[in-house]
């Protein structure tokens, strides 16, 4: 079965199921930091996704097209940003909490409820 | 190359500029050190100004649009910066309000000069330019990509200025913002990719020559539009909105509420109108419409229910971006008439930049009214007009315009989407203009009653506020009054560079 | 620009001007003198522009002026009127510390209210008519009581609702014409072939009786009237009203004539003339009785204009515009005078109770005054059927609801001091009184094609002196039914309209609550997932 997938039908799946589970996790999950590991996830899918375009060629015609892998590095680039903001604005937050509470020590996860 | 691509025109440099300038002050504030970050601010403020404007005077003089091909790479390998005429309009709003917005923010540090607040002022000035580059990358980016790197630097650039006070609320409402956004962007981003699979190409202008009805298309345009939504916070995506605008300090807010949700309405805008086929986007838009109708009665009520100013004025953006969003099956257009050259297009880009200069004076009156009284409680503010007299002005005149009472911009765009609305046979929406200008009636008209009350006990500013303060929110807002003698027809400078696009539209 | 262009210019713009005057903290200190002055240009524009003249200001103000009959005399009358009551004011007022203030509204709502007797395009003429909608509000909360307060929600809640009607009557009026700003002379000659004809004179109804105050809409005048202070109660009540009369005259297509909507409006005008004399007389406050009158007198009006649309026949608006100028300087007169009453004891109160009995009974057509003139000169134009039958005892409703105001105004005189009111304003008052009995005969020859020797004719009189009689009997016997005032509160079904507040309160709450679910995150998170699908689906979707 897996022979007859082609590289970029894989990558293409592989990469959905990484979104699927990405969104199922934001979702659902209640824990900010999870949440957060669920928008890398996602964001891990997509750029899947942009490696079997790249590996299709793509409509631009290459054998194998640079231009999804440029995307993609500066696609990682930015998510990973955006993980370092939202990381540092949770901790921020647990800090916070913490100096309201006296210090009582629960796991960040509990206590970062949206 | 195809005949039909970007070329660089004698102003394009200045759309580079536009994007440069903001990013070099902030290197430039971070190479100078804290203490002259408002200087540099100020000047770069004046400065972006200047460019904005002259970009809106290159457009009318020539009368198509400006384009610049960065680095000479031609599209699609390279990426091309353009400026039609709604772009430009909206390069002028954002430097109008960003400035405004800059001169209330000196006058206010100015107040608590020495009372420790340095490192929130020194952040406020970086995201306000970091903020503003942003904007106009998304205004002027021709592509896909290039546009998914600006929103996400305008979310990283809003996010801070929600939760400058460092308060632990407003530090949830950021995450809340920024994780809501990272969700939508990042859909967003997977729709470029399947474009990018589909057709090879992220350049707009050539996307919109080549879009066929394809199933790769519609999913693609569907994972991009509604990520833009998560991000415009229209009904009922807008769970981070609230609590995010009516956080921040106020000259945030202004900003945050007057143009950072305006920036996805505009690529949205741009996709439906530009990139999708003309029957689906017909079906397409009929669906935002009812969103948007949805947004304007459903969060004009809210805005009614909070005992809040801020919070109010956050839901009736929520609100007020609704009726962005009946544009699209009002100006649907025909054979004969491009969509931009209905009165509905022009109606909505007005409406577009009515709400963000009123939206911003708002904001800032409320600040004025906040710096004053030291609380935003509506039911406590009993006869604040007496105290401050521009204050309530302001929010008087910007509610006009919200409200669409003439003469504002805002009934200048609400007469025009009626009678769209009328002409192409939409009571329904017709109905919810008009209720949502009854009910926003109501919700100013809940604090202009206040301003004007005579209470047994008068309200006291807790310290004396300067006149420059209420000023600048009071400017604002008579920007905002001005716009309504703008002519009752489809404007000019709305289709300057759209010409070509509708002649290679044809088959 | 010919002088005559000037001067209807200087008719709206004056006093608008001297609003932005106020801008300036010295100017607006000394503003309640310059009250009096503000109507002046007007008032010369009335009397020495001839009609038919016009002025048109073109980009970005697009402006267009015009002088017709009914918009001439509306326009001298309300301009008098307001004069009058400007000089009223500065006397009455001079303590008030809020005076300044009250002076700006009083300018806006003026400008807006005399702008709209001259303005002949669409979108000024709502513009004006929104500035007077919204400026009145200053007035009416001016005195800061809690039914002020009331009364200026209630006001302004159905003002904003008027607003819109007329906003989506205008807009479809003007869809199909060229012109973004057209005329209303020539979107109103388009109106008979409209397809959306008959929604479009529902709702310019709708919004003109919304200000008018025809039943059941009239709920926000007999509680903002006598809210206000004395002089804004005489412009409220005199002209700010005809904003609505002079909207129906100018947005009807009386040349093409609709029978039916004739109709629907004669009969909203019967049954708003008869309701305002049976809830006026069981109120107790001179204010609210002469607020009730205003009621009654407007659904007489609305008889005028409907017999005219019936009948397809202009002139109506002619006879209409002199109803309205005559109710505009007696209405006005009453309520000065209240004030008036209040300042005077003693020996001069004699005199001025006969003048106030002239005054009212003027309303219900007392032989040789004003009253007499409008009924006799409209008589021709309802014919003998049922409706003059109507009329004649609607007539005499006004007269059985004068004496019953009369006899309040007499039991809260009776105990003043000896005194007399200060001539600043005592001299105003007179003025709009005498205004009132001489106007209208010098009009009299111009609006109706005869001659005034015609009014002397005993038959003439006796026209008008049997209804009142009748008027006066029916108080006899009603003033004896027990438990009659204070049986219906002030404002009428408003009080029924509040029962339903509960109802609305709780549909608030329950947009709230699905505000809270909507807000939560998996359910927002849900919804982003569900909306891509959908707009998927849409976009699929081959039509």
């Amino acid at each position: 079965m897996t022979a007859s997938l082609s590289p970029g039908a894989l990558f293409g799946l592989c990469g959905a199921a990484l979104v699927g589970i990405g969104l199922y996790a934001i979702v659902t999950h209640p824990g900010l930091l999870r949440r957060i590991v669920g928008c890398n996830i996602l964001g891990a899918g997509i750029f899947l996704v942009f490696g079997a375009v790249a590996r299709r060629g793509g409509g631009a015609g290459f054998e194998a097209d640079p231009v999804p892998q440029a995307l993609v590095i500066t696609g990682i680039v930015v998510a990973f940003s955006a993980s370092a903001l939202a990381v540092a604005l949770l901790k921020r937050l647990s800090e916070l909490n913490v100096g309201e509470r006296n210090g009582t020590a629960a796991p960040t996860e509990q206590r970062g409820r949206l | 190359m195809t005949p039909f691509a970007h070329a660089t025109t004698p102003g394009g440099f200045l759309l580079v500029l536009a994007v440069i300038l903001p990013v070099c002050a902030v290197l430039a504030i971070f190479a100078c050190g804290p203490r002259s970050a408002a200087r540099i601010a100020m000047t770069t403020l004046a400065a972006g100004l200047a460019i904005a404007i002259a970009i809106a005077v290159e457009l009318i003089a020539s009368g198509a649009a400006l384009s610049y091909v960065v680095g000479a790479w031609r599209p699609p390998l390279g990426i091309a910066l353009r400026a039609d005429g709604l772009s430009g309009a909206m390069l002028v709003m954002t430097a109008l309000v960003v400035v405004t917005v800059g001169l209330f923010a000196r006058v206010q540090y100015g107040l608590h000069d020495g009372a420790g607040g340095g490192r929130a002022q020194t952040t406020f000035w970086l995201m306000l330019l970091a903020l503003w580059s942003a904007l106009n990358a998304v205004f002027v980016g021709e592509d896909l990509f290039n546009l998914y790197v600006a929103l996400e630097l305008l979310t990283f650039a809003a996010v801070p200025l929600v939760c400058l006070d460092g308060r632990a609320e407003t530090v949830k409402a950021a995450l809340r913002y920024l994780l809501f956004a990272l969700v939508g962007s990042l859909l967003y981003l997977l729709g470029t990719g399947l474009i990018y699979g589909q057709y090879g190409t992220l350049d707009l202008l050539t996307l919109s020559r080549l879009s066929r009805q394809e199933p790769a298309l519609s999913a693609a345009l569907a994972l991009m539009i509604v990520g833009l939504l998560a991000k415009a916070a229209l009904f009922p995506l807008h769970l981070w909105l609230p609590p995010a605008h009516a956080g921040a300090p106020a000259p945030a807010s202004a900003v945050l509420s007057a143009l950072v949700v305006k920036a996805p309405v505009f690529l949205i805008l741009r996709l439906v109108l530009d990139v999708a086929p003309p029957q689906a986007a017909a079906i397409a838009g009929q669906l935002l419409a009812v969103l948007g109708a949805a947004s304007i009665l459903f969060c004009s009520v809210m805005a009614l229910r909070q005992a809040r100013l801020k919070l109010m004025i956050a839901y009736s953006t929520v609100a007020q971006i609704g009726y962005l969003f009946i544009v699209f099956p009002l100006a649907a257009g025909s054979a004969e008439l491009p969509p931009w050259g209905t009165i509905a297009w022009t109606g909505g880009a007005l409406q577009l930049v009515s709400h963000a200069l009123a939206k911003a004076a708002m904001f800032l009156a409320a600040g004025v009214i906040a710096e004053a009284f030291g609380h935003d409680r509506i039911a406590d503010l009993g006869g604040f007009g007496r105290a401050l007299p521009l204050s309530a002005a302001a929010f008087g005149l910007a509610g006009l315009s919200l409200m669409g009472i003439p003469p504002s911009g805002g009934f200048v765009a609400k007469c025009l989407l009626l009678t769209a609305a009328v002409i192409e046979g939409y009571p329904w929406l017709a109905a919810t203009i008009l209720a949502g200008g009854l009910l926003a009636g109501g919700y100013v008209f809940r604090v202009i009653d206040t301003a004007l009350a005579i209470p047994a006990v008068p309200v006291a500013p807790r310290r004396p506020v300067p006149r420059r303060l209420e000023l600048a929110a009071l400017a604002l807002a008579v920007a905002a009054v001005l716009l309504g003698l703008v002519p009752l027809r489809p404007f000019g400078l709305l289709q300057i560079g759209r010409d070509g696009l509708a002649m290679a539209g044809l088959p | 620009m010919t002088p005559a262009a000037l001067l209807l210019a200087a008719a709206l713009l004056f006093p608008l001007l001297l609003a932005i005057g106020c801008l300036s903290a010295r100017f607006r200190a000394r503003a309640l003198s310059v009250l009096v002055a503000a109507p002046l240009p007007a008032l010369a524009a009335a009397i020495l522009v001839p009609e038919g003249r016009f002025a048109f200001f073109p980009q970005p103000f697009r402006l267009t002026l015009v002088l017709d009959q009914p918009g001439a005399i509306l326009l001298g009358g309300a301009a008098l009127l307001w004069s009058a009551a400007g000089a009223f004011a500065a006397s009455s007022m001079t303590r008030d510390p809020a005076a300044p203030r009250f002076a700006v509204w009083w300018l806006l709502t003026l400008a807006g209210c005399l702008g709209l007797f001259l303005v002949g395009d669409v979108v000024n003429f709502y513009l004006l008519f929104t500035l007077a909608s919204l400026a009145a509000y200053g007035l009416i909360i001016h005195e800061q009581s809690a039914a002020a307060h009331r009364a200026g929600v209630i006001y302004v809640v159905l003002a904003l609702l008027a607003e819109a009607f007329l906003l989506i009557a205008l807009v479809m009026l003007a869809a199909t014409h060229p012109d973004a700003n057209p005329p209303i002379r020539s979107v109103v000659a388009d109106l008979p072939a409209s397809p959306m004809r008959d929604g479009t004179v529902a709702l310019l109804i709708l919004g003109f009786a919304l200000k008018m105050g025809l039943v059941p809409l009239h709920v926000w005048l007999p509680l903002a009237h006598p809210a206000a202070p004395t002089p804004a109660s005489a412009v409220l009540s005199g002209v700010v009203v005809k904003a609505g009369v002079i909207g129906l005259i100018r947005f009807l297509p009386f040349e093409a004539g609709m029978p039916a909507w004739g109709a629907a409006l004669i009969g909203l005008g019967i049954v708003t003339s008869c309701y305002g004399v049976v809830v006026g007389i069981t109120q107790r406050r001179a204010k609210t009785v002469l607020a009730y009158s205003t009621v009654s007198q407007m659904g007489l009006l609305a008889v005028l204009l409907g017999v005219g649309l019936e009948t397809a026949d202009p002139d109506a608006t002619n006879l209409a515009a002199y109803y309205a100028v005559h109710h505009t300087l007696v209405k006005g007169a009453l309520f000065l005078g209240i004030g008036i009453l209040a300042a005077t004891g003693g020996r001069r109160l004699g005199l001025v109770l006969l003048l106030m009995a002239v005054l009212a009974l003027s309303l219900g057509g007392l032989p040789l005054t004003s009253g007499a003139l409008a009924k006799l000169a409209t008589k021709p134009m309802l014919g003998y059927g049922w409706l003059a039958g109507a009329m004649t005892l609607a007539a005499a409703g006004s007269t059985a609801l004068m004496v019953h105001f009369l006899l309040i105004v007499r039991r809260d005189a009776a105990g003043n001091p000896a005194m007399s009111p200060p001539i600043g304003q005592f001299a105003p008052w007179l003025v709009v009184l005498a205004a009132s009995l001489v106007i209208p005969w010098s009009l009299y020859p111009a609006v109706s094609g005869e001659t005034v020797a015609s009014l002397l004719q005993p038959e003439a009189l006796w026209k008008v002196t049997w209804p009142m009689l009748l008027g006066a009997v029916v108080m006899l016997f009603v003033d004896r039914l027990p438990r009659r005032l204070g049986l219906i509160p002030e404002g009428d079904i408003v009080v029924l309209a509040q029962a339903g507040a509960p109802l609305v309160r709780g549909l608030s709450n329950r947009i709230g609550e699905v505000d809270v679910n909507l807000r939560r995150w998996p359910v927002a998170g849900l919804g982003l997932i569900a909306l891509a699908i959908l707009l998927g689906g849409a976009l699929m979707f081959r039509a």
